[in-house]
């Protein structure tokens, strides 16, 4: 591979002479994004869009290399469709060592850099006042502003501390989209969640540059409907990982901050890739293609009151979360409970290593050879899809590709699940593992137990940080294009047994045969 | 019974150091005055010797490290998640796992799904992290350790043993029905770190058997009390103390684990049943707190050095060095005449605060008092366990236990004997100096757990 750029060597990591593996966007990647772009889409016409899009070369190369491999498992399409049966056609009940390309999830499946894994040999386990809580408080205090810092073993401990406090029967937590833990944990309180995504996220195949904003009017809409004293919280979930990983603008962040302020209605924000939406924001919204990233972070936290955060995603982490906040009496009821379900205020149920690694993390991330690098490999196997005929959510998010289940499947109604119809058929023919976003995951039941489906039918394949190369990527898109062209011969599912929360984790299914 | 204290020298060697930080007297003045004069409020880098506890601060093995690098960081299906339910079912014979990000996420689970509102937990001893789910969940839990455990005076080989006719009595006045299980913990944490007897533990198993109710087991030092066992129990001598685990293991129903303890590792614990209907409604309800039941809120590599440290945490060799070095710590302050409970337990020393500054009442928090002392004196950090750590009862009455102690935990295979001695000749120049030392006033109270934040003056 020749494709390195020699007059571009400043603006990546030590990569001549070294063995990085290149990203090679090769024609391949143009004439994809061509076709993608060709339809009437704000964002190539955008002045500082195209600006940007000239200060880079045709070829993304990782800002690293590789220090540390890990072995994955090759196995024949017939022992998969074995593996699937024995785990009821449900891909968390898979053993991670059947699986060739694990796109299950981006969350705590990242690589971590050389610097992280030397945090991780510095952590203090002292169980009070350790100096890795220390480094881990001034990261998250200098990137996001948030004065009271509360770590947690994971995002989900996070909100669940946060709506115990805030929760209950008859109040409503309002959101541009929360995500499947964050509802769970609301509706755990007895509060409700709604959701009020703008129109144009609501269509997958339609592109837009912010299909994550929230919908200003019918935020207005709901205050005056059910009176402002019944919404404790309002939750921007940025990027909105449901909707496709789409990013919400800082203009409608402003928005959304001037009615809650107006209302006394707390802002927190879900910012598990803050830093993702921060480059979308960047390289789309007018007035910021100059702002470094840090910057705009800054300003993305500065209309909030405080934020939940999963570390497994933006900052790199295998495992830990945390709680930030402006209010110190919310930040001593939260310490509170942390205390009985996850541990002392300086440690929150957490190693003192991995605070280390958050600490070193969150400054990563926001690295701008880092974006444009991950953000453009998402954008690569995007447009491999489109230019295959593959129905995708457009235009490409920040974390995953979602596929588009309904159009793909148009033979499978709602209630046979086709989006996990789907995830079965790329696990056997070529050992992908995707998740579910539809039906399954959000689908509830009416009085008459009739299945009330999701808006939309989706599989997630998620893409880890910084762990696989473009040939994973190409071999990925090969097998979903494979998949797609005999997609007739995929049969929808039932549920045999399922639980009443979080069903997708632990339910099991069968197909049913035509 | 044999010499416990002979060659107790460590079956390893230091293959990674981590620097410490010394203090002066001026320094380790200020820094407690700043931590409210709690010790758990100090930053560890103020600390020279750090003795708060012996959770999730031992140095894991070479092996370990090899394990964390080893972690599969998938969501779902982890390698790592299979060893250990493979490691878990072979030393201790639980046939479900459901890891846990620490001992306390088993806790709250297990708690939220046995309890029911107006039940009744009996238990040897309470730990403030147990009752406190137990309560919260509804329960109201019920001491039945024997009346020896209260007095740190008496020698009896095994204060942790349940006084079956409190238990009896327990049975008769509520019905087993409103008893959802026995909590028994191996090696009790407020007693001293005493151990249970294998004949007492047969005993509680024949009478719960018989009214059907169901043992936990709070199994986060378990090797260290089956080291007890062979060392003192007629007629067991002759078993490892591998074999003594899942013996113990065999006569409980399931477990909640903190790894952290025995286990040798920073992070982590579980949740182990026979039973399958609690495993399936645990499973479901793990995903809500911790994470994917094959993960629980841990990473892969987490799981991958509990799995290698349960195994190092049952040899015979690892833990008869580990309770031989706090035996020989503990006989060092009995020779300068600090008094501390007795027999010396297997993970740390418990300093009688009482008899030590006798003319402090408990409603000037003795205990807590000598912990700043300690600190003052020498930089070594220990941990109140008398009024302060028990807490309040639902009515808003202080709890006064019996025993007023200041614990010295030991981390696991992480400070030297001549660390022991530092910390030994401390303890005896406070003790020189007692008659001067004042109580302290509580100036700052938290609603739950008040010990981990609450703040005091010096009177």
């Amino acid at each position: 591979m020749d494709s390195f750029h020699p007059h571009d060597k400043n603006h990546f990591y030590r990569a001549a002479g070294t063995a990085i593996l290149h990203y090679v966007y090769l024609e391949k990647y143009h004439q994809a994004a061509l076709l993608s772009f060709t339809a009437p889409f704000p964002l190539s016409s955008h002045p500082h869009y195209s600006h940007y899009h000239h200060h880079c070369m045709k070829t993304i190369i990782e800002p690293f290399r590789i220090k540390s491999v890990e072995p994955i498992y090759f196995n024949t399409a017939e022992a998969r469709q074995l593996i699937l049966e024995k785990a009821f056609y449900n891909p968390f009940l898979i053993h991670s060592e059947d699986v060739l390309i694990d796109l299950l999830t981006d969350s705590g499946t990242s690589a971590m850099s050389s610097n992280q894994w030397a945090g991780i040999m510095q952590g203090d386990e002292s169980y009070a006042g350790s100096p890795s809580f220390f480094r881990f408080e001034k990261a998250v205090k200098d990137i996001t502003g948030l004065p009271l810092v509360i770590p947690t073993h994971q995002g989900r401990a996070s909100e669940k501390i946060l709506f115990s406090i805030m929760g209950g029967k008859g109040k409503y937590f309002v959101s541009n989209t929360l995500f499947d833990t964050t509802r769970a944990n609301i509706e755990f309180s007895g509060a409700e969640g709604v959701d009020m995504i703008c129109e144009e996220g609501r269509y997958p195949t339609v592109p837009a540059p912010f299909k994550g904003n929230m919908d200003t009017v019918a935020l207005q809409k709901f205050i005056d409907e059910k009176g402002a004293e019944h919404i404790p919280l309002c939750i921007l979930t940025v990027t909105n990982n449901s909707g496709g990983g789409q990013p919400v603008s800082m203009q409608n962040i402003r928005e959304v901050h001037a009615i809650c302020k107006a209302h006394a209605i707390p802002l927190f924000i879900d910012a598990c890739r803050f830093a993702e939406n921060a480059w979308f924001i960047k390289l789309r919204e007018p007035g910021y293609a100059d702002t470094p990233v840090p910057e705009i972070v800054r300003e993305l936290f500065s209309y909030a009151d405080g934020c939940t955060m999963s570390a497994k995603k933006d900052a790199f982490a295998n495992i830990g979360g945390f709680l930030a906040m402006h209010n110190e009496q919310l930040a001593q009821q939260c310490r509170n409970l942390l205390v009985i379900t996850e541990g002392f205020p300086t440690y929150g149920g957490l190693a003192g290593r991995d605070l280390e690694a958050i600490a070193i993390g969150l400054h990563e991330v926001m690295d701008e050879h880092y974006l444009q690098y991950r953000i453009r490999s998402i954008e690569y196997l995007t447009n491999k899809l489109i230019a295959a005929g593959v129905p995708v959510m457009q235009p490409a998010g920040g974390h995953a590709v979602y596929l588009d289940a309904k159009g793909f499947l148009p033979h499978i109604p709602v209630d046979q699940y086709p989006g996990q119809a789907l995830v079965g058929a790329l696990y056997v023919h070529g050992g992908i593992r995707g998740v579910e976003i539809g039906s399954l995951m959000f689908g509830k039941y009416d009085e008459q137990h009739q299945l009330v489906p999701a808006a939309l039918e989706l599989v997630r394949l998620a893409i880890p940080r910084r762990v696989y190369t473009q040939s994973h990527i190409d071999y990925v898109s090969e097998v979903i294009i494979e998949v797609f062209n005999k997609r007739n011969e995929i049969e929808g599912l039932t549920i045999l047994e399922e639980s009443p929360i979080l069903r997708h984790f632990t339910v099991k299914l069968s197909p049913i045969k035509k | 019974m044999k010499h416990i204290r002979e060659s107790w020298a460590e079956p390893y060697k230091i293959k990674m150091v981590e620097l410490l930080k010394m203090t002066t007297a001026a320094q380790r003045k200020k820094a407690m005055q700043e931590a409210g004069y709690n010790t758990f409020l100090l930053k560890s880098e103020d600390v020279y010797i750090d003795l708060l506890t012996d959770s999730g601060t031992s140095a894991m093995s070479d092996r370990q490290w090899a394990g964390m690098m080893m972690g599969d960081e998938a969501y779902a299906g982890s390698r790592n998640f299979y060893h250990l339910e493979e490691v878990v079912k072979d030393v201790y014979g639980y046939k479900y796992l459901i890891p846990t990000h620490q001992g306390r996420g088993a806790e709250n689970i297990l708690s939220k799904i046995l309890i029911k509102k107006g039940d009744i937990i009996p238990g040897n001893m309470y730990f403030t992290t147990t009752r406190l789910h137990q309560e919260l969940a509804g329960g109201k839990f019920e001491d039945i350790i024997i009346d020896e455990a209260h007095d740190p005076e008496n020698e009896f080989a095994f204060k942790g043993n349940v006084d079956l006719n409190k238990l009896e009595k327990l049975i008769k006045k509520h019905g087993a029905k409103k008893i959802p299980y026995v909590s028994i913990a191996t090696s009790v944490n407020m007693a001293g770190g005493q151990p249970i007897s294998m004949q007492n533990l047969k005993a509680i198993r024949a009478l719960t058997k018989k009214h059907g109710i169901r043992i936990i087991h709070d199994m986060t030092r378990v090797a260290e009390n089956a080291f007890f066992i062979q060392q003192k129990e007629k007629g067991q001598g002759h078993k490892t103390v591998k074999q003594l685990v899942k013996e113990i293991c065999s006569y409980t129903d399931g477990a909640t684990m903190s790894a952290k303890k025995d286990a040798l590792v920073n992070i982590g614990g579980f949740l182990a049943v026979n039973e399958w209907d609690v495993f399936e409604e645990a499973r479901n309800m793990v995903v809500v707190y911790e994470g994917l039941h094959t993960y629980g809120g841990l990473a892969g590599r987490d799981m991958e050095a509990m799995a290698i440290g349960i195994g190092e945490s049952v040899s015979d060799d690892h833990i008869r060095a580990r309770v031989g070095q706090v035996i020989y710590l503990g006989e060092k302050m009995i020779e300068y005449d600090v008094p501390i409970v007795k027999p010396i337990g297997g993970h740390g020393i418990f300093v009688d605060a009482k008899k030590f500054l006798p003319h402090i009442p408990q409603t000037q928090y003795p205990a807590q008092t000598l912990a700043a002392e300690i600190y003052l004196d020498s930089g070594v950090r220990t941990m109140e366990r008398g009024v302060v750590s028990a807490g309040r009862k639902a009515n808003g009455e202080n709890y006064f236990p019996k025993l007023e102690l200041v614990r010295f935990t030991i981390p696991r295979r992480v400070y030297t004997q001549a660390h022991m001695d530092v910390i030994a000749e401390s303890a005896a120049r406070v003790f020189e100096r007692r008659k001067k030392i004042l109580g302290m006033k509580m100036v700052y109270e938290p609603k739950y757990l008040r010990f981990f934040q609450a703040r005091f003056a010096k009177l």
